[in-house]
């Protein structure tokens, strides 16, 4: 024990002190809870060095890590953390954040215990994704952290996007706040993206919910910002390989194919430019269905019209060129289906 | 740093026995040899001499040796630095331009074995426009066109005995140059397409790296244009961590060269595992870049592009150790509506390829091709060695189409699951192979091997372990060294040796206090450690010229944009 400074807690008192500081915060009135505040963030601070080390001491040995996280499980303590997280001091939730994180990523072997332990409390995972309400906005950034921390695990993504839960995120990234909306956007777009077979299998599965129910409205929003994210994050979504399937069901429903043109007039050039990406597929497709075949039949020399004066000044750009160049001649060589 | 030498003799010497070319009434002659060779650069420009080099040393003594036999040859390494050689007329300085119809030139040609033999002017012009050997530097433009300007008859071939005691060098001036907005700096490597050199952007002072191409060159590589042309319409539009990323494309038309700026990487997997004691990783170290291989991978084929040729020589580091996969020269992107991933060409490098492709099979899977290629770099950077050899490739694809490969007993007594996840990606049959979700789900991979003592460093760059910008001496001496500063830049084989003895005695002190270090750092565990680098830099000399730092008002021209040459040459 050292002789000057305040003796070293083991790691089951740690957890045993933290979880009562907590209980007190949730209950205790004006008095007890800046006392309890107080206890809470001296706690967290001990964990956190545990955990990392600090300057002043060596980095931790792994039976000690063992043992904390060990303690983390049995008392359900993580849980608690973030049903209280918004009761946590400013400093407390970057600390809660960060235990959270480092013991995620323990490994022992091929094993990721915390990543099993969360799987049997997949509440863990619901919680932080409520961090996103309007609530409490000053925890949907922590939350966001460690959500995205999560999202990296095959087992808990799978666990996320096939939640109830996962269809508020359309919400939440439309909330008024910017850096919270976009904080939102990038777990979703991590939690799409992140696991290429697990998230076409999901897309598969959920089509008409997720594109026609969900995502059109992305789409059509009245926030510039949701709109263009989404539109760039659908073009991503269905030129990516794994989501092949996806994709062809995708340019096949001409409903898909009126937003595109009508975004391809949209007032942005950004927007415009997104859309071009997208509509694209639907004229390169060599097995376009009738109903597609006819809105561009019916559209074609406007759309010859449009596209030979759309964006003509990126002439630096050669892929576009190129690809420009290949949809009017597409456009122009389509010829209606022979009648049956 | 370039040297060159100055070789004084006088043709009209009794007991020359050369015959001198009838056109040449002079008696005095301007011999010019020019010549390039290499050795290792340094990125302080202040020092006057390279650094201790074996391979110059080795060289010194083929030049001296040769010389004695009345012939000259030179163990030539491009892939270092350039040195270039000119052996001139006593009497005059070597000014080939002032006086071209009496200069008589000889051109050092350099075969394979590093042997070199005079060849003629007529033959030379040739050479140089063929440019066979890539070996050998070739000088710039204004004395190629010197070279064409001179008339020399065969008949005059001549060797001619050199003291080497009369050979100076002179350290060629380090002038700067700009390729568009980019400062050029030293070589970093040589590829079959062309060089690879450090660039500074001017405007935004990031490293980076440029692969310059000519069309000459390029010409002799079968497909050599079009895998260049799909190279830059694939990296173009790629985006990824694990991928190396095109910056800026760049092309000179007068000099029928084009230049690609990359990322700055500090070499390839390959040059790394080659370093290492017995050519391999540690497993932990493997492990690493296995993971970042796989990211990259997965990544590309989600854009539908195949690469055909995964191998450690393709798979560049960052001096952040990020895995970058580069040479797209032949990969494949597959139509947007394409219904499966197959293939029906394989252009890879031949002990990388599957035995669907080694049996000559019309079409194949292409995601397995690159798995099948993932494996052996596996097996390779784990084990210094590779699954399948042979004496020449058909012996070798004769082994690889043999049937199902089974990996040897040292493998799993190496590691049980390497040795798993390595069969199931060298599964002979596609189906069987492994996908990258198996592969990402697979025990070895999840699990990361215990790191055992120190990675393996990424090898220096020409002696320098810290890859200091090679961009700055060329600025430095564009902003800092005056005219006078070059003027004594002579010096003798014997100043040479001297400095190099010099050089060796300062490495040899510099070990031993490393290894003083060390001990003292073992002895002495908990103790806060010194650094031991401290001397490692100050151990070359730094004889900075006393010199006025007068700045020069020099108009700085870009390359990209200079005239066109008087007399272009044709191909």
């Amino acid at each position: 024990m050292p002789l000057f400074g305040k003796s070293q807690k083991t790691p089951a008192e740690l957890v045993r002190s933290l979880k009562e500081a907590i209980n007190a915060l949730e209950t205790g009135g004006d008095r007890k809870a800046e006392k309890a505040q107080e206890d809470v963030s001296k706690n967290l601070v001990s964990i956190k060095n545990m955990l990392y080390g600090s300057s002043d001491s060596e980095p931790p040995a792994d039976y000690v890590v063992a043992q904390l996280s060990q303690e983390l499980y049995n008392s359900n303590l993580l849980l608690l953390l973030i049903q209280n997280l918004h009761r946590i001091d400013f400093e407390g939730k970057k600390h809660v954040a960060l235990i959270f994180n480092n013991v995620l990523r323990r490994q022992i072997g091929t094993r990721s215990p915390t990543v099993e332990y969360i799987c049997t409390k997949p509440e863990i995972l619901f919680t932080l994704m409520a961090g996103y309400e309007d609530a409490h906005p000053e925890i949907a950034l922590n939350s966001g952290t460690m959500l995205r921390e999560c999202a990296r695990y095959e087992a808990l993504a799978k666990i996320m996007l096939h939640s109830e839960e996962f269809f508020k995120f359309f919400r939440y990234v439309e909330v008024s706040t910017f850096d919270i909306a976009s904080d939102a956007f990038s777990t979703f777009k991590e939690l799409l993206t992140r696991h290429k077979l697990l998230c076409a299998e999901f897309l598969e599965a959920n089509y008409d919910r997720f594109f026609t129910q969900h995502y059109q409205r992305l789409l059509n929003s009245e926030n510039y910002v949701t709109r263009r994210q989404s539109l760039k994050l659908l073009g991503e979504l269905l030129l990516d390989r794994h989501n092949f399937t996806v994709m062809t069901r995708y340019i096949s429903e001409p409903e898909n194919l009126k937003l595109m043109m009508n975004m391809l007039k949209e007032k942005s050039r950004n927007i415009q430019f997104e859309a071009f990406h997208v509509f694209k597929v639907f004229v390169a497709n060599p097995n376009k269905p009738k109903p597609i075949l006819d809105i561009l039949l019916r559209n074609q020399s406007k759309l010859v019209d449009f596209l030979t004066n759309f964006h003509t000044d990126r002439s630096e750009d050669e892929q576009f060129n190129d690809e420009k160049a290949y949809l009017i001649k597409q456009i122009k060589e389509l010829k209606p289906l022979p009648e049956a | 740093m370039e040297i060159q030498i100055h070789q004084h003799f006088s043709t009209d010497d009794s007991n020359n026995n050369n015959n001198i070319n009838n056109n040449n009434k002079k008696s005095n002659l301007e011999q010019t040899l020019v010549a390039a060779t290499t050795h290792s650069v340094t990125a302080n420009n202040s020092i006057l001499m390279p650094p201790l080099d074996t391979k110059l040393l080795a060289n010194k003594q083929g030049l001296h040796a040769n010389n004695e036999a009345n012939n000259i040859n030179m163990d030539v390494d491009t892939a270092d630095g350039e040195v270039s050689v000119l052996l001139a007329n006593k009497n005059f300085h070597y000014d080939a331009l002032s006086n071209p119809d009496q200069s008589f030139e000889a051109d050092v040609n350099v075969d394979g074995n590093g042997g070199a033999k005079f060849v003629a002017g007529d033959e030379a012009k040739q050479l140089l426009s063929e440019q066979t050997h890539a070996q050998v530097t070739w000088l710039d433009s204004e004395q190629i066109d010197a070279l064409d300007l001179t008339t020399l008859d065969i008949g005059n071939m001549f060797f001619n005995r050199v003291d080497s005691a009369e050979i100076i060098y002179q350290k060629k001036k380090k002038e700067i140059k700009m390729v568009g907005k980019y400062v050029m700096g030293d070589v970093l490597g040589e590829g079959s397409y062309g060089k690879v050199k450090e660039v500074l952007d001017s405007e935004n002072l990031c490293r980076r790296a440029v692969k310059i191409l000519t069309k000459r060159k390029l010409r002799r590589i079968p497909n050599g244009e079009q895998n260049v042309q799909r190279e830059i319409q694939l990296l173009k539009h790629l985006q990824h961590k694990n991928v190396v990323a095109l910056l800026d494309v760049l092309y000179n038309e007068e000099k029928q060269k084009m230049y690609m700026i990359m990322e700055y990487c500090v070499g390839g997997l390959q040059e790394l595992v080659d370093s290492a004691p017995e050519k391999k990783l540690p497993l932990f170290q493997a492990h690493r870049y296995f993971c970042q291989l796989i990211s990259g991978l997965e990544y590309l084929h989600g854009c539908r592009i195949i690469h055909k040729d995964i191998k450690p020589g393709n798979l560049l580091l960052s001096l952040d150790q990020i895995l970058k996969i580069s040479d797209f020269g032949v990969a494949e992107q597959l139509d947007l509506f394409a219904a499966d991933d197959t293939c029906t060409t394989g252009q890879g490098s031949p002990a990388f390829q599957p035995p669907e492709i080694a049996n000559g099979h019309e079409s194949f899977s292409g995601t397995k091709v690159d798995i099948w290629s993932c494996g052996v770099t596996l097996y390779n950077i784990c084990t210094g060695q590779y699954p399948f050899e042979g004496d020449n490739i058909y012996r070798l694809f004769e082994n690889i189409g043999r049937g199902q490969w089974q990996a040897p007993d040292w493998l799993y007594k190496l590691d049980a699951q390497l040795a798993g996840l390595i069969l199931g990606m060298l599964q002979a049959e596609p189906a069987k192979r492994y996908s990258i979700q198996q592969i990402r789900c697979d025990p070895w991979f999840i699990s990361a091997p215990e790191e055992k003592g120190p990675p393996i460093p990424i090898p220096p760059l020409k002696h320098d372990v810290y890859r200091r910008s090679t961009v700055l001496p060329y600025l430095d001496a564009y902003h800092y060294e005056t005219e006078r500063d070059l003027e004594e830049v002579y010096f003798t084989e014997h100043d040479l040796n001297r400095e190099l003895a010099r050089q060796a005695a300062a490495a040899a002190a510099e070990i031993k206090a490393q290894q003083q270090q060390k001990q003292l750092a073992a002895a002495n565990a908990t103790g806060p450690s010194t650094s031991a680098d401290a001397s490692t830099s100050n151990s070359i000399s730094k004889e900075k010229k006393s010199s006025s730092l007068k700045r020069r008002a020099k108009k700085l021209t870009s390359c990209i944009s200079v005239k066109k040459l008087s007399n272009c040459r044709p191909s």
